[in-house]
């Protein structure tokens, strides 16, 4: 029965059905289920399938939106139950624009891939200077920084969060992860990110993998 | 001579389709619908966050960002132009509430307006550009033309800060997000002018507003030629209308209504099955096609000749009527009466006009005459009327009108055998644009927050005034309305109502694209409108009508699952009227077909629900998109309906009257109004349907001998409750868009 419910939550979330991820949340509380399981076994899972077939263009972005709207609303009723029984998040990401750069939607779109992985967020929204992000990073304990850029003239300035990382000793503390219209591969190699990107589900699929692997050594 | 323009009528559109593919949904996506809810819930709001400022400057091009072909010196024109910090604020706002999809609506929806300024900026570079005698020769955008810097350099040129409060952060990103600037390069030959943004030429290839064009329209209307480019798979219309040129379509571009015929000069335009029935063979031999069904593959040039034709000699039909009359008059003049005296009452709808002639003496009416109010040429309902306003057909509307109200009278008098001599005084009820475009007041500001009318008093003209003749020197007067939204027609309806006449709670509510409604007694009364949209009227329906006969007005559904019709005069099936439509969504859930959330069964969610069979064997059916649309009007008139009496503190039990007006609610089966959740239950035994109530307002006020006062008193009793910004209304709204209880 439990299974049921729990298998119910992942598909309505993938349909995108806000109403009934609700309700069916609300029941397995009721019933007693553990919240972790309802958050990893029925909402982060559907939300991963869902990443999935967009990586594959299965399925397209208004799809995902629906869909995570769905999650949102789940989260929502279980995140006071997470609070008590002290559920720790797959892992903390600070994530922004960068300075000089104002575009966001891209970013948010990350933020909600991430949030469907299971991580904690920190967004700093636009604009951000390279202090700024580290100061956050030190202040909540992240395990990953993510940027994003969308202007040729911005994107200079990851390398200097990632050169005022070195100067402050920090690199090897965060996973640095960088993404938008005019990054690649050769540009995140060059100035020494961990990781690029093409795409929001890629991110946080890529950003998971990361701290887990990072966690176990 | 200027070196600056900052940029007028800068009203921003924002388009379902644009939008939509700008977050690359289309309509197979399975989530299309949920989207387009979502779309709809947000567009008032949105359209009030937008708040669009431009500015162009002549000067020239500094070394900072001259470049081995446009060297320091150059002279150039900066524009720039912006939607607003708003929107995208409530984009970042809606993401980090968990709420994706408006926040990504949002911003699309900030693009599609900042994009849709360009066609009207576009029109005052080219007439600043002639001022100055210049022409154009490049359009450089940053950073694949040119480099981030000019941003900077336009900012400072243009004073953006001190003019607008647009900042730049330190990348030269304007802040707002959504601002655009345009780097023209100037030259003497004012023979080039490549103003246009070219997809071609731009590098960011995943764009989903790329353009490559396959297709090129020369289009000519009243002697200007512009060419317009072709998108894949794109109607004629619709790429006419995307470029800013107003036809009327009342039938949405299916082929079915005729009206958007355009004439093809040159090029290969083949006959298509919409072209066979609605044009004959003369007009098909001429070149006449319809633009709605005219997908082109080749470049054509089209001239278009309608309605723009038909508006000329409007003066002189009027005049030649006169001259008709008198003669008329003496033969049948004999049997009235020296000393009768008569009124006439007016309704002018946006879709028909009715006009009444009472006797003086006892009010009884003795003739009445309805017709099409000509205006219909000129776009279906109030927006396209006020567009085509807009885009300079002011003279043409009020003329229409006139003409129609002329013409109307004329019979009237001649069916009736009165002597226009002998009519006294005339009342009009009508909605605040129709009074407008009668009066001829620039109805720009009704279509534009703060949609301020110009005048919403009453109003006391004369027949000789508004005709320009002398058959008859009867006071004319208009009832004033109480907003822009809450017109007079609606003030009539209250008068005939006699809401302030009486301590019992009364709620009249108005059926129709604006449900305007009302709750009240006498000293206060509440008013909303409520975009209800076209749905009751049969619009935005696959298989939607007038009431034409043939229409299918009554539905039952059996426990076979085959649907038994009624139709209007019991003609052959044509297409199905706003009563049909509420029938069968009733009958629908009724069977259990179409579950609360208004999900369509399985079995006919592809094809939609067959009703009957049309002449030529089409199959005429019911679809999900229809179950829709039926849900967000009447939704949008029961959470009007529950909002306005939570504001005015009543309970459903407390209102003792309910007054339906409008002709679909004269014809509506109330008890199918239950049953789909539009009017309460509560309401039952109390529902009188009223059908033109402006019109018998108008009557009721003629024989009034304290008319005015009462008008006065009406009107300083009422007051608008804005739905559009108001929580509850979402709420309810939300809440009454299912069927049933969940």
């Amino acid at each position: 029965m439990a299974e049921t419910i729990i298998t119910e939550i992942s598909e309505f979330l993938q349909k995108g059905r806000a109403k009934n991820v609700k309700a069916l949340v609300q029941q397995a509380l009721d019933e007693g289920m553990d919240p972790k399981v309802i958050l990893n076994e029925g909402l982060l899972d559907g939300m991963m399938i869902v990443g999935g077939k967009f990586k594959k263009n299965e399925i397209f972005v208004p799809e995902v939106l629906v869909a995570a709207r769905a999650m949102s609303a789940g989260i929502a009723i279980l995140e006071p139950k997470l609070v008590e029984v002290g559920n720790e998040p797959v892992g903390k990401a600070v994530i922004g624009t960068v300075k000089g750069d104002l575009h966001d939607i891209g970013k948010n779109l990350v933020v909600m891939m991430l949030r469907g992985a299971g991580f904690e967020i920190h967004d700093m929204g636009v604009d951000v200077a390279p202090e700024a992000f580290i100061e956050k990073a030190e202040e909540v304990g992240a395990d990953v920084i993510c940027m994003s850029a969308l202007l040729t003239t911005t994107m200079p300035n990851m390398e200097d969060l990632i050169t005022e990382l070195k100067t402050r000793g920090l690199r090897d503390k965060y996973i640095v992860m960088v993404g938008g219209a005019p990054v690649n591969d050769t540009f995140a190699q060059q100035i020494g990110a961990d990781y690029y990107t093409p795409d929001a589900a890629s991110a946080a699929e890529k950003a998971k993998e990361a701290v887990m692997a990072k966690k176990a050594s | 001579m200027e070196r600056f323009y900052e940029l007028e009528g800068l009203q921003p559109k924002v388009g379902l389709d644009e939008t939509l593919k700008g977050m690359d949904c289309y309509e197979d996506s399975p989530v299309y619908e949920e989207v387009v809810d979502e779309y709809r819930e947000i567009y008032e709001s949105v359209m009030e966050m937008l708040s669009p400022v431009g500015v162009m400057g002549f000067g020239e091009l500094p070394k900072e960002i001259a470049t081995e072909k446009y060297k320091a010196g150059t002279p150039v024109l900066y524009v720039v132009t912006s939607v607003g910090k708003a929107i995208s604020a409530a984009s970042t706002q809606a993401f980090a509430s968990g709420d994706y999809v408006r926040g990504m609506l949002c911003d699309a929806m900030a693009d599609a307006a900042l994009f849709s300024l360009e066609q009207i900026w576009q029109k005052q570079l080219r007439k600043v550009c002639a001022e100055h005698e210049t022409g154009i020769l490049r359009r450089l955008e940053a950073p694949q033309d040119i480099s981030m810097e000019s941003q900077k350099v336009a900012w400072e040129y243009l004073h953006l800060q001190e003019r607008f409060g647009i900042g730049i952060s330190s990348g030269y990103m304007y802040d707002p997000v959504k601002t655009t600037c345009q780097i023209f390069i100037l030259t003497q030959d004012t023979g080039i002018f490549k103003a246009q943004h070219d997809c071609r030429n731009c590098p960011n290839v995943t764009c989903r507003h790329r353009n490559i064009p396959k297709t090129e329209l020369t289009v000519t209307r009243s002697n200007v030629t512009e060419k317009i480019l072709l998108e894949e798979g794109e109607s004629a219309l619709d790429a006419l209308v995307r470029s800013g040129f107003f036809i009327s379509a009342p039938c949405g571009g299916k082929g079915r209504c005729g009206k958007c015929r355009i004439k093809i000069l040159s090029g290969d335009a083949p006959i298509s099955e919409g072209d066979k029935k609605s044009l004959d063979k003369a007009e098909l031999a001429a070149g006449y096609r319809l633009a709605c069904c005219l997908f082109p593959k080749d470049d054509l040039e089209i001239l278009l000749d309608l309605p723009d034709e038909s508006e000329f000699d409007v003066v002189g039909d009027i005049l030649e009527e006169q001259k008709q009359e008198p003669q008329k008059q003496v033969m049948q003049g004999g049997t009235q009466t020296e000393r009768a005296w008569y009124d006439v009452a007016v309704d002018i709808g946006t879709t028909t006009v009715a006009m009444e002639l009472l006797e003086g003496e006892t009010g009884r009416i003795l003739h009445t005459v309805t017709f099409i109010n000509g205006q219909r040429a000129y776009g279906a309902d109030v927006i396209s009327r006020i567009q085509a306003f807009v885009e300079g057909k002011k003279e043409a509307l009020k003329n229409s009108i006139r003409k129609d109200l002329f013409s109307g009278f004329c019979r009237l008098m001649q069916e009736s055998g009165v002597s226009s001599a002998s009519v006294r005084r005339i009342a009009v009820g009508a909605n605040t644009t129709m009074v407008h475009l009668l009066m001829g007041y620039d109805c720009d500001t009704l279509g534009v927050y703060p949609f301020t009318p110009v005048n919403i008093g009453l109003i006391k003209s004369t027949f000789g005034e508004l005709f320009g003749s002398d058959l008859c020197d009867a006071e004319v007067t208009v009832l004033p309305g109480i907003s822009t939204y809450v017109g007079g027609d609606i003030v009539s309806g209250l008068y005939a109502c006699g809401f302030d006449e009486t301590d019992e709670v009364s709620m009249l509510i108005d059926l129709g694209t604006n449900g305007e409604m009302a709750v009240g007694r006498r000293g206060q009364i509440y008013t909303a409108s409520t975009a209800a949209g076209p749905a009751f009227e049969g619009g935005n329906i696959e298989w939607g009508t007038g009431s034409i006969p043939g229409a299918i007005c009554a539905v039952e559904i059996g426990a076979d699952h085959t649907a038994a019709v009624r139709t209007i005069q019991d003609r052959e099936p044509a297409g199905i009227c706003g009563t049909g439509v509420v029938e069968t969504a009733a009958e629908l859930v009724r069977c259990g077909l179409v579950e609360p959330s208004g999900l369509l069964d399985e079995e006919y969610f592809e094809e939609g629900f067959p009703l009957a069979t049309t002449k030529s064997g089409e199959n005429i059916v019911f679809t999900q998109k229809d179950i829709r649309e039926i849900q967000l009007a009447k939704a949008a008139v029961r959470a009007g309906i529950e909002t306005l009496l939570l504001r005015y503190g009543v309970e459903k039990e407390q209102v003792a009257h309910v007054c339906v007006a409008g002709g679909f609610g004269f014809r509506l089966d109330v008890e199918k109004a239950f049953a789909i959740g539009m009017l309460p239950e509560e309401f039952r035994g109390k529902i009188r349907t009223v059908g033109n109530s402006s019109l018998s307002g108008a009557a009721r006020y003629l024989m009034d001998s304290r008319g005015d006062d009462r008008l006065d008193a009406l009107v300083g009793m009422s007051t608008e409750i804005s739905l559009s910004a108001d929580p509850d209304f979402q709420e309810f709204y939300m809440e009454y868009m299912m069927f049933g209880e969940e």
